[in-house]
């Protein structure tokens, strides 16, 4: 299946993996898209669909990286379709999120990814950023950790949450040191006592990958790391007889 | 569309009981210690001991002092309880549920004692062979 | 107004999703942790077999000189070798890796964890390689 190049571009092919309900097992389609110096994933993935393939299934929004709706693995690596760029490779595999279940090619089902957010964190982001008042000072710092768009590319990236469908996930914990970090007038304690748990926190094995992979700055790994630190600094504590909760 | 925004309490944790100190600072603590410990064991063996304890009577002599023999226990005791632990990470990671994490934990303590138990046995019938 | 929103169903045959226990050791996409957790796992795993075989291996101590010495013969021969020079890389991956597990799971230097890990394994592969001429040149 071939599009037709213009001036100035050249045709790469595009390996995308299909699975629609029903199917047995996943097969890879192979399609040649005309592409220019400029060209990204997504803008190809469109193309496909509108010009060869109608059937395609893909989320996509806002264009810019700004949405996460459009996560998805290109030649392996997560990433957001919409700002990676196809640059001088002539074949290019695109893949739907790994670790969630895929409801149509490149489209997965992302009520897992929520359902590790949404207790530990979610709300409580949610309705700190509602709390009505000055931000306190020096507030600017931390909000990188805001950058969360949701994507699931952490969890797609962890090779825990593979294996493991207890496993909350970087995103989650990321989301619910946020409020540890910037309680706003919440009690932390309950929120630490939630990640300070095998299936939280102390599941991470250091890969590092959620946050190389992350495409918004959030580094996720670094707040589990930190979830680590103060819960064994308050584990240190009590036994030392010096105080301190968790 | 309204949405409620008021501050919402997490639930309560899975485990509200005393918690213990995670594994993973014991497989730090063991680690660090090993790293010691195996140190020690490598450069005795082959540096100290001009054959590299590759003969009988080298490797009897090794064991008859008390000094190397609390090394090699102490070695057997830390490395098994990190080769323990490390297998139970590796077994939690397919997120069994507690009362499974549970039997595995137990079983694997009773491995551990078992691993040990039967090496300080061997330890002593090597001397009595010898 | 409330709307109610079907939930999309997997597809059939591939509801999980989820890589699996083989995905640990997939390295393809990984970048420098992912690699690093694949090699601990993996030498951990070797480690851990390592340990059984050994604690086996020096039953024959129990059984005399003769049944050690035999032992030592086959340990002597180039085979072995290999496999002595395989266990301290083994050893060496997993004890220098675990130097920056320790640290950066606790929430110590986490900034420089790839740094780390690049280091050490330098450290690691001059160390084998040390090791290697030393057990081949048969000291």
């Amino acid at each position: 299946m071939t599009a037709p190049a213009s001036e100035g571009h050249r045709t790469a092919r595009f390996r995308v993996l299909r699975r629609k309900a029903g199917d047995a097992a996943p097969h890879f389609d192979d399609f040649d898209v005309a592409v220019g110096p400029d060209s990204t994933v997504l803008e190809a993935l469109v193309a496909i669909r509108r010009d060869q393939d109608p059937s395609l299934t893909l989320r996509h929004s806002c264009f810019h990286a700004s949405c996460g709706t459009c996560g998805m693995r290109v030649d392996g690596q997560e990433g957001l379709a919409c700002v990676t760029k196809v640059g001088d490779a002539s074949e290019v595999t695109v893949e739907p999120l790994a670790n969630l279940p895929v409801v149509s090619d490149l489209v997965v089902a992302m009520d897992p990814f929520y359902d590790g957010l949404e207790p530990l964190g979610r709300p409580l982001v949610r309705s700190s950023e509602n709390i009505p008042g000055a931000l306190p000072d020096g507030v600017e710092a931390y909000t990188r950790y805001e950058d969360c768009i949701e994507c699931g590319i952490c969890l797609s990236a962890c090779p825990i949450a593979g294996s493991d469908p207890l496993y909350v996930g970087p995103a989650a914990i990321a989301a619910a040191w946020r409020v540890v970090e910037e309680p706003r007038g919440r009690e932390p304690g309950p929120v630490m006592r939630l990640m300070d748990d095998d299936q939280a926190a102390w599941r991470c094995h250091v890969a590092w990958e959620c946050s190389e992979a992350c495409p918004s700055g959030v580094d996720p790994a670094r707040a589990i790391m930190q979830v680590r630190r103060k819960a064994a600094g308050a584990r240190a504590r009590r036994l030392f007889g010096m105080g301190g909760r968790s | 569309m309204t949405s409620d925004t008021r501050p919402v309490e997490p639930p309560p944790s899975r485990d509200e009981g005393p918690r213990s100190a995670p594994p993973f600072v014991g497989q730090v603590v063991s680690g660090a210690v090993l790293i010691v410990l195996l140190g020690l064991h490598m450069v005795a063996q082959h540096f100290i001991v001009p054959s590299g304890l590759r003969f009988y009577d080298d490797v009897i002599e090794w064991l008859s002092n008390p000094v190397m023999v609390a090394i090699e226990v102490a070695f057997l005791v830390f490395v098994t309880y990190h080769a323990l632990v490390g297998v139970r990470a590796i077994l939690f990671d397919f997120g069994f549920g507690k009362r499974t994490e549970r039997l595995i934990t137990n079983l694997l303590w009773v491995v551990g004692i078992v691993t040990v138990v039967y090496g300080v046995a061997l330890l002593a019938a090597i001397l009595n062979a010898a | 107004m409330a709307t109610t929103v079907d939930r999309p169903r997997p597809a059939a045959g591939g509801e999980e999703g989820r890589r699996g226990a083989t995905g640990w050791f997939d390295p393809r996409g990984r970048r420098m942790g992912g690699l690093a957790f694949i090699l601990n796992r993996l030498t951990g795993i070797g480690l851990v077999l390592y340990l059984y075989l050994h604690l086996v291996i020096l039953s024959m101590l129990a059984r005399g000189p003769e049944a050690w010495d035999q032992f030592v013969d086959i340990a002597l021969s180039p085979p072995f070798l290999a496999l002595d020079v395989l266990l301290l890389t083994g050893l060496l991956i997993h004890g220098l890796n675990g130097i920056r597990v320790g640290l950066v799971g606790l929430g110590f230097v986490a900034s420089r964890q790839r740094a780390m890990f690049i280091a050490l394994m330098v450290v690691a592969a001059l160390v084998a390689i040390a090791g290697a001429l030393r057990i081949f040149s048969g000291e």
